[in-house]
């Protein structure tokens, strides 16, 4: 303690005080790098960092962007295959129903067509039948008449016996389909011949039947 | 029995002078008397500069080595420090602190660099213009930003007490922070690196005393010991001390800048 106080009282060599040249120095030192830090040292370090975070920040908004980017091309991408899934499913269905309709058609029409060729069928057979019993009608009667001429020698009334089968053949025509043969055996002296003839001409009443 | 160069390299206990005294090898006997502290100066200031212009021509995008210090000690004074405590308006500053921050780390460091082992704080003349300088710029800011009329009341009166009171108080504001204030930064610096440097000094001599053919060489251990530690302790009170006197400029200026904190 004793040291301290005569150290203090030293004056100029005093180790607590300070020296004039060290202040003059230090001083100038100090000044020199505030200055050239401040104009020169520090702006270079401080704009390489600013630099670097907006470099950072310009690259995580690019990111970002890209990623928004890329999100909606792909909710586009997955709507328009959603879209095309539809459609396709939409096409596929019309061309089911175009087919089931063109298959009901053809099928209605080749229906129609077989129902009406059925009934063509049907009325030419008719009226062929018509023609057929018509015509031998006419030729039974008139073998009928030669025949009973024969018969009976003499001369019918030919008015009178036309009438007399024509009204035989009506009573067995409105016995359907088995006239002929009764016919066939009412008229059992009568020639064989008619009969069959009248068989003959049956199986396509039958058949039409 | 001493030669300069034990004393060059403080191997010798000299006396209290010579431990921190060091005599001019330029320009003696003028006020410009260059010595082993001016040169740790121009040291710092060198050192300083050299590592943010070399940083600063880097520019790599993942910084490694010097530009990597560099920017994580700007990082750390602008968000540590000034973010802290000063806030709004304080980035004007930050060129100031982190020169001042450098300045004396590396003017402390210099006291555990072998060879070199004198820490320029621990001679007086830097501590008390640092001291000065933060007071006068503290002033100045507060000046400025609230007028003097402004800053005398805002540091002066406090506001929110009895009137009576401002008796007691104004005086005592006065001292703590026109007078107090720097005297504080002065001392603090200067007195933990004039303290760090003879307790290492003490240690290297003990040390070096013990090194010797006889029995009393079984004692080298305990203060070799106590200076290796003491060499790491000391290597965090250099930090610790330019932390400390930044934040402290920074809280003034802050105080300053922003009274209604």
């Amino acid at each position: 303690m004793h040291n301290l106080v005569l150290l203090a009282a030293e004056g100029p060599n005093n180790p607590i005080l300070p020296a004039t040249n060290e202040i003059i120095w230090g001083t100038l030192a100090f000044l020199v790098l505030v200055v050239l830090m401040s104009k020169l040292a520090y702006p270079s370090v401080k704009s390489a960092m600013d630099a670097r975070t907006e470099h950072i920040r310009t690259a995580i908004d690019d990111a970002d962007r890209t990623r928004s980017e890329a999100q909606t091309v792909l909710v586009d991408y997955q709507r328009q295959v959603a879209d095309a899934k539809g459609e396709a499913a939409r096409i596929i269905e019309e061309a089911r129903q175009t087919a089931d309709n063109l298959r009901r058609d053809l099928t209605a029409r080749a229906e129609a067509e077989a129902a009406e060729l059925r009934q063509r069928n049907a009325e030419q057979i008719g009226a062929e039948r018509q023609r057929v019993l018509a015509e031998l009608q006419g030729q039974v009667a008139t073998l009928a008449i030669e025949l009973a001429e024969k018969v009976v020698g003499g001369s019918l009334d030919q008015q009178r016996s036309l009438q007399l089968i024509e009204d035989y053949i009506n009573t067995v025509g409105t016995n359907g389909a088995a006239a002929p043969a009764g016919a066939g055996t009412e008229t059992a002296g009568a020639p064989g011949s008619t009969s069959s003839r009248a068989a003959g001409a049956d199986p396509t009443g039958g058949a039409q039947a | 029995m001493t030669s300069p160069l034990s004393f060059l390299l403080a191997l010798e206990f000299p006396p209290i002078e010579n431990i921190v005294e060091w005599p001019a090898f330029l320009f003696e006997g003028t006020p410009f008397a260059f010595n082993k502290i001016a040169l740790g100066y121009i040291f710092a200031t060198v050192a300083t500069l050299a590592l943010f212009m070399i940083a600063g021509r880097r520019r790599a995008l993942v910084p490694r080595g010097v530009q990597n210090v560099a920017e994580a000690s700007v990082d750390f004074i602008q968000k540590g420090i000034i973010e802290q405590a000063i806030g709004h308006g304080g980035n004007p500053f930050a060129p100031f602190l982190t020169a001042m921050f450098f300045f004396v780390f590396f003017n402390n460091i210099l006291e555990v660099v072998p060879g070199w082992q004198m820490p320029g704080n621990a001679r007086m003349a830097m501590p008390m213009m640092l001291g000065l300088l933060i007071t006068v710029l503290f002033i100045v800011v507060g000046v400025r930003s609230q007028g003097l009329g402004g800053y005398l009341k805002n540091s002066l009166f406090p506001p929110g007490l009895p009137k009576a009171l401002y008796f007691l108080v104004t005086p005592i504001e006065f001292i703590s922070t026109f007078l107090v204030r720097p005297f504080s930064l002065m001392v603090r610096l200067f007195a933990n690196m004039l303290a760090g440097h003879i307790l290492l000094i003490t240690f290297a001599v003990l040390a070096a005393a013990l090194w010797v053919a006889s029995w009393q060489a079984i004692f080298l251990p305990l203060p070799f010991v106590m200076l290796v530690g003491l060499t790491g302790f000391e290597i965090m009170v250099a930090f610790l001390q330019a932390y400390i006197i930044t934040i402290l400029a920074a809280v003034f200026i802050g105080g300053a800048l922003h009274p209604e904190h």
